[in-house]
């Protein structure tokens, strides 16, 4: 059974700095993947570059079989892979259901039906279903977080990327998130990516952890045995010495 | 949000009291002047189409003007064409135009891109100087025929070309086209993430408002009979933008309400002289910090709200 | 050959305090002040009513017509622009609408004919085998010698580091205890005395007419922009750039192509290189 993701030899220099360095992975069909890394190891570069939002000339990605480095970040979308944002940003001075329209109007998925139907039934799906005809300004931080991953899924992807979306959440919103990323993946065996720093709802969602330091992938395994893995555990505790600080 | 009954019940009166000038004006230079106002107000539209949904603020629409503008002049003055050639024409020039210039600079942040399209218009209006022997330098090309001799009648083309103006970009503004449009004013790289080609929308917006604005130049060409290197000025681009504050951003209608109203003001106030452009200046700041929403679309907005809230008082009873 | 040398630089110099100036004010305040051709201008009409209609001494004019246009500076700062902060398009427009008002204040309060300054230093000068007048020599070692204040208050002084921090981060530097909106005020008045003081220099020579301000911004901002937005360095090099591309087109070809230069310079800049020479990212 050929990848749904094959990354190989990804590499991005910004001048003297080599933000991501040789990465190389592969994603199944159906697997929920994290990537784990203290701030600065290059995790949000790598979607970047991923998503087409960051170009480079190495390496390869190949998405569904066909190549993608180097497509607009709109024809990426159009073939399957979706992202979410750690800084949400959303169309403001737009209601929260015209939000996720936007996504209905995607050349990929605009064919599917009307609009705001789908619109609606997908903010119902992620819970955000009373909030539908607000203004996107007036929404917290959660909730935008929904909204993000509405408006990506709404997009029917195949390969759903998500840049910590538990970023600066507290506890009580964290679980209900959780476990609609949970149910997306075993309900519509969904593939995802996610970039996270929280250890604990992270290492109870995801199968495999592909981690990562200064732009190199330093180690991929189970939860558990990446918990344990040396070089880890060095990437973290190590850094508490220096004046970077821990994630 | 859609075209409501109230709406078209505003728009009727509106287009009721613009047929009606010519029949109460006291003379034709009033028609004349609201020729003009007309537009003015095409102007403030299509700069309002593009600029005021995706918020992409464009300094340089008078390029798109005096490209119609002239090509109107040129095609008539030194080709001896039939002068209805020049409102296509001005139309295709204005949106060639829009290629060169906005293709490579629409990916430049705001202020960047608003000053790209600012030299570009100015830049215009050098080699327009520079280049006499076609353009007719500081003087210009005068000497254009009008489309149709009588002013009444030509007033009323060009306040049907108005109205087709404001209806057509308003539709657009109001269909899933303007849902894009304004979501990439509220963020392009989330755009981007929802499979939008922006560039593509940014683009198109631009050209379909230079289309416009060149057709407007060319009807303005049409009414003056003279062209000069003033239409590529700052002043013009600055004065549409105003129109557009005083309107409404992003509401189509707003902005061609306000260039009717203030063009008349300044009509009005003929009398003030030389003051006169300070009136401009002096509703610009008024509106840039205490009315930031603007004024004609606002006032509509709440006519319509206490129109509404009256029927629906009325249904209960 | 020696001529343009020597005209290029006297232009070069002219252009560098305008554009410094506009480059200060938006590195540090990332304000993007249309008004700047308006301070010129008004410094050039001031030393004219001091002198002309108020008999005030030469020297004595220029000094107090640079301060008097520093402080308008201040005032346009705080009253007009500090408001509309947030809004770098509105900052656009409200600056380029106070241009707009200065110039027809003058236009009504002077006419529209071109008015005389005096000038500092009567004689011409040979240089080289080049005539050049004692006041365009002025306005060159003016021109230098500010610029070379300006460098030495910025490294210097305390001032002048409290403004470089700002530049850099302006809460940051407020947590330190720096007075941030009080440096931007103070940064728009040095940028306006600078302006100001270019409109003085050069009044002597220059048409003195109401709209003089608004080439010399739009250079002002060519300038800026190919040497990249916030950077001194950027500024002066861009300003040695243009003034001679302009000095050399003009002895060569013709006056008229010699103006589109700036703005053609700005055009290809946005679209090949858009940060300029120095400058930070301007696309996205």
């Amino acid at each position: 059974m050929s990848a749904l993701l094959d990354v190989t030899g990804l590499t991005k220099r910004f001048g003297g700095l080599t933000a991501v360095k040789d990465v190389t992975f592969s994603l199944q069909a159906g697997e929920i993947t994290g990537i784990l890394g203290p701030n600065g190891a290059g995790k949000t570069t790598l979607f970047n570059l991923l998503t087409g939002f960051i170009a480079t000339e190495t390496g390869s990605v190949v998405f569904d079989g066909h190549p993608i480095r180097g497509l607009a970040p709109h024809k990426i979308v159009n073939r399957g892979l979706a992202r979410t944002f750690q800084l949400t940003r959303p169309f403001i001075g737009m209601s929260v259901v015209e939000n996720v329209v936007v996504g209905c109007l995607a050349p990929r998925v605009r064919g599917d039906g009307p609009t705001e139907a789908r619109a609606r039934r997908m903010l119902e799906h992620v819970g955000l279903g009373a909030k539908a005809d607000l203004l996107v300004d007036a929404l917290p931080y959660g909730d935008l977080r929904r909204l993000e991953i509405a408006r990506a899924l709404v997009t029917r992807p195949k390969l759903l990327l998500l840049d910590e979306p538990f970023a600066g959440l507290g506890t009580s919103e964290i679980e209900p998130l959780a476990a609609l990323i949970r149910e997306l993946h075993d309900r519509e065996g969904l593939t995802i990516l996610i970039i996270e720093h929280r250890l604990r709802e992270f290492m109870q969602l995801v199968g495999r952890v592909i981690a990562m330091d200064f732009g190199e992938i330093i180690a991929i395994g189970t939860p558990q045995e990446i918990v344990r893995h040396p070089k880890v555990v060095e990437a973290y505790i190590g850094r508490t010495e220096n004046t970077r600080g821990v994630a | 949000m859609s075209i409501a009954k109230i709406d078209w019940l505003g728009a009727l009166m509106a287009v009721a009291a613009l047929l009606l000038v010519p029949i109460i004006a006291r003379s034709n230079y009033i028609v004349v002047v609201l020729t003009v106002a007309l537009c003015n107000a095409i102007w403030a539209a299509s700069w309002d189409f593009m600029s005021g949904l995706t918020g992409r603020e464009n300094f340089g629409h008078a390029l798109f003007i005096g490209s119609g503008a002239y090509t109107a002049g040129f095609l008539n003055t030194a080709l001896d064409l039939n002068p209805w050639w020049g409102l296509p024409s001005a139309a295709i020039v204005a949106v060639i135009f829009s290629l060169v210039i906005g293709v490579p600079t629409l990916r430049l942040r705001g202020p960047y891109f608003a000053l790209a399209m600012l030299s570009g218009a100015t830049v215009m209006q050098s080699l327009t100087i520079i280049f006499s022997e076609y353009t007719g330098g500081q003087d210009g090309l005068n000497g254009i025929f009008p489309i149709i001799d009588s002013e009444t009648r030509y007033y009323y083309l060009v306040l049907a070309f108005m109205l087709a103006t404001v209806l057509i970009l308003k539709l657009i503004a109001l269909s899933p086209w303007g849902t894009i449009l304004r979501a990439i004013r509220g963020d392009e790289a989330t755009c981007q993430a929802a499979g939008i080609n922006v560039s593509f929308y940014k683009i198109t917006a631009l050209m379909i408002s230079a289309a416009f604005a060149g057709m407007g130049g060319a009807l303005y060409a049409h009414t003056l009979l003279q062209v000069g290197p003033d239409l590529f000025a700052v002043v013009l681009s600055i004065n549409t933008i105003i129109f557009v504050y005083v309107g409404g951003m992003g509401t189509i209608y707003g902005p061609a309400g306000a260039a009717l109203l203030l063009s008349l003001l300044i009509e009005e106030l003929r009398f003030l002289g030389e003051f006169r452009l300070w009136f401009y200046y002096v509703v610009l700041i008024i509106i840039l910090f205490f009315l930031p929403q603007g004024l004609v679309a606002p006032a509509w907005e709440r006519v319509r709200g206490w129109a509404t809230a009256r029927r629906r008082r009325g249904l209960a009873l | 050959m020696l001529q343009i040398l020597v005209y290029g630089a006297v232009i070069s110099a002219i252009y560098a305090m305008l554009a410094v100036g506009f480059t200060l004010i938006f590195g540090v305040a990332r304000i993007l002040n249309l008004s700047h051709g308006a301070f010129y201008a008004l410094g050039a009409y001031g030393v004219y009513v001091l002198t002309a209609i108020l008999h005030v001494p030469l020297l004595i004019a220029a000094a107090i017509s640079v301060l008097l246009v520093a402080l308008f500076g201040i005032a346009v700062e705080r009253v007009l622009i500090r408001p509309l902060r947030k809004s770098t398009l509105a900052v656009l427009m409200i600056t380029l609408a106070v241009s707009l008002i200065v110039e027809q204040i003058l236009l009504l309060i002077f006419g529209s004919e071109a008015r005389n300054v005096p000038s500092m230093i009567d004689r011409t000068f040979l240089i080289g085998g080049v005539d050049i007048s004692g006041q365009r020599l002025l306005a060159l070692a003016g021109g230098i010698i500010v610029l070379g204040g300006l460098w030495l208050f910025m490294q210097k002084t305390r001032l002048g580091a409290a403004i470089l921090a700002v530049s850099q981060d302006p809460e940051g530097a407020q947590y330190m205890g720096i007075p941030s909106n009080r440096i931007f005020s103070i940064v728009m008045g040095l940028s306006a005395g600078i302006a100001a003081l270019a409109g003085v220099l050069v009044a002597p020579f220059q048409t003195v007419i109401p709209g003089m301000g608004l080439l010399p911004l739009v250079k002002a901002f060519a300038i800026v922009i190919v040497g990249g937005l916030g950077s001194i360095p950027g500024s002066i090099l861009g300003a040695l750039l243009l003034g001679y591309s302009e000095t050399i087109i003009a002895f060569n070809v013709s006056i008229e192509w010699s103006q589109i230069v700036s703005v053609a310079a700005v055009l290809i800049t946005l679209i090949i290189r858009p940060a300029g020479f120095f400058g930070k990212r301007a696309a996205f």
